[in-house]
């Protein structure tokens, strides 16, 4: 069937045998891991999936506008989603790592606050433009009214535009989707992290010591590697622009899901076989 | 004790060479006319409307700092492996990256204007000589500041990222806070300065930016001029609050209560924020009013 002649669909229809499809291959690369470096290999591997979810997940709720929200068109921020994510997420995992002593718990959640506070700046930062730099206030084009403060939209948004500015659900939205990337992001190094400093003193022939700066520096890039693939994703599923969690397009996010884990497990699986052949 | 107040000497440093990066960083993308609102100085001669803005969007904002400021830091930490001096290592580093900056705005602004050929624009030899020094230069500030810090970072604080990784972070961090702050004041205020203040440009009237100054035709200096008196002012404070804070309830409160402490202020902040973002959206709505009457909604 050529694209001409194939029935429109809406961007957001669920495609069950491509879900099912995702699933079984995931499954394959586990059950790869598994026989390659079963135990430390299979639980890393695990981790990265977790947090590769946890990435392409909170990348839907990261309010992007776009080219449009740079001329006060359409409401979100005024940048590519995938750009902001890894922006947020990444100084989420710089603030992890440092963390990275004090246990995977308390080292994930730092990543997770790190990320959220710079999405916290970012959106405060955003609306202050527009308000005090630009005189616009903020407006949904989405949804009529704010789901948690009750603010109305339509009569704030100016004449020929979608809404502009952050409403406070996008902020709320901004700030959670950055906790999320900071955490996943986190959670794929201290994963990756572990690993090599298990395996790699045996491989090299060197004292632990000794491989530390190498194993950082290999988790760390994965990591921030790992994070670009799944907001990349993401960005393909809500198609560039997301107002937030209220915007229709986040119903999208079960496809995104089944297709972050695939390429987590797939992108994990790689940085695994580094140290298991 | 000692070591708190180095921390935080290092952290107010690393906060102001921040707050400089970010400004700089707005200012040369806005000269060379880079992120979202270059849609519209690619669009205009579409329209009709020819200009003399420069046209460079080599990548996104995050990518491009990302890129470059990995390319400092990696340079610089070459030259200090081969026992150079650090302040010497990162300038040069950094005089490197932002001759490869300068390498992908003329090729990007020769490329992206050379395609709009069949549209009536011309390639202004003019500009691309007068234009690109100056974004080269203050990409160059943008660079040596993210690189210092990091450096800060790594050697005096004890960050176990190599250098040429936290360039890689922070250059996309930076080139997030910087787009997210300073594209909405390029895009509507300077580009649309003939449309109404207090209100979105209408979609209908895309393309038809601002080509005329006060004597002449506009060019990307006079935007420079502009938008850094606020734009970048703002993207400065925003880069420099990310880091300075981010930094500091680190140093200070990582060992209390064996790392819940910098949780618990990291939380408090974001509290904060969150109230004064809510402070400023409803000082919006109070003071402004709506555009049209309010319709009752279900």
């Amino acid at each position: 069937m050529s694209a001409v002649a194939a029935k429109p669909q809406a961007g957001g229809a669920m495609n069950p045998t491509a879900m099912v499809v995702g699933v079984i291959m995931l499954l394959i690369i586990l059950a790869l891991c598994w026989y390659v470096s079963p135990g430390l290999g299979l639980m890393a591997l695990i981790g990265i999936i977790i947090g590769g979810v946890l990435i392409g997940f909170g990348t839907h709720f990261v309010p992007v506008g776009g080219a449009p929200a740079a001329m006060g068109q359409a409401p979100g921020i005024a940048t590519g989603v995938a750009m902001l994510a890894a922006g947020a997420g990444l100084a989420g995992l710089f603030g992890g790592a440092w963390a990275a002593g004090q246990g995977w718990v308390i080292a994930t959640i730092t990543g997770g606050v790190g990320g959220g506070l710079m999405m916290a700046i970012t959106c405060m930062m955003v609306n202050f433009i527009y308000v005090f730099g630009m005189g616009i206030p903020s407006a949904s084009g989405k949804v009529a009214k704010d789901p948690i403060t009750g603010d109305t939209q339509a009569e704030f948004k100016s004449q020929g535009t979608e809404g502009h500015g952050l409403p406070f659900v996008s902020f709320v939205g901004g700030v959670t989707g950055g906790f999320l990337g900071g955490a996943g992001g986190t959670l794929i190094y201290l994963q990756l992290l572990s690993l090599y400093e298990t395996k790699l003193p045996t491989l090299m022939g060197v004292p632990a010591a000794q491989v530390m700066p190498i194993a950082v520096a290999a988790a760390g890039i994965f990591a921030v590697g790992l994070f670009l693939v799944n907001a990349v994703l993401t960005a393909y599923n809500i198609t560039g622009t997301i107002e937030g969690p209220h915007d229709p397009k986040f119903k999208r996010w079960p496809r995104a899901i089944v297709a972050s884990a695939v390429a987590s497990a797939l992108c994990g699986f790689v940085a695994i076989l580094i140290v298991a052949i | 004790m000692v070591q708190i107040v180095f921390g935080i000497g290092i952290t107010a440093l690393a906060g102001a060479l921040a707050t400089i990066a970010g400004s700089a960083e707005d200012t040369e993308s806005n000269i060379g006319s880079q992120g979202d609102p270059n849609s519209q100085v690619q669009l205009a001669p579409q329209m009709g409307f020819i200009h003399r803005i420069f046209n460079k969007a080599v990548a996104g904002e995050p990518p491009a700092y990302g890129l470059w400021c990995a390319l400092g830091a990696g340079l610089a930490w070459a030259f200090m492996a081969m026992q150079m001096n650090p302040v010497l290592a990162i300038v040069l580093g950094c005089v490197l990256a932002a001759l490869v900056q300068g390498v992908y705005a003329t090729t990007a602004y020769l490329g992206r204007t050379a395609s709009l050929a069949k549209f009536g624009q011309p390639v202004y030899v003019d500009i691309l000589k007068s234009m690109t020094s100056v974004t080269m230069a203050h990409a160059f500030i943008a660079i040596f500041a993210v690189v210092t810090l990091c450096h800060l970072i790594n050697g005096a604080l004890g960050h176990p990222f190599p250098l040429p990784l936290l360039g890689l972070i922070w250059g996309i961090a930076l080139g997030a806070a910087g787009s997210a702050t300073g594209n909405p004041y390029y895009g509507k205020e300077r580009q649309y300065q003939n449309q109404k203040f207090g209100a979105g440009v209408p979609i209908s009237a895309s393309g038809n930016i601002v080509r005329y100054a006060e004597a002449g035709e506009r060019n990307s200096l006079d935007n420079g001029f502009f938008t850094h008196k606020i734009g970048g002012s703002a993207s400065g404070v925003c880069f420099g609050l990310i880091v300075f804070l981010e930094i500091w309830r680190t140093i200070l409160f990582e060992n209390v209560s064996a790392g819940w402490g910098a949780i618990v202020v990291g939380i408090l902040l974001i509290l904060i924020f969150t109230v004064v973002d809510r402070y400023i959206e409803v000082w919006a709505r109070r003071n402004y009013g709506p555009y049209t009457e309010a319709k009752v909604v279900s």
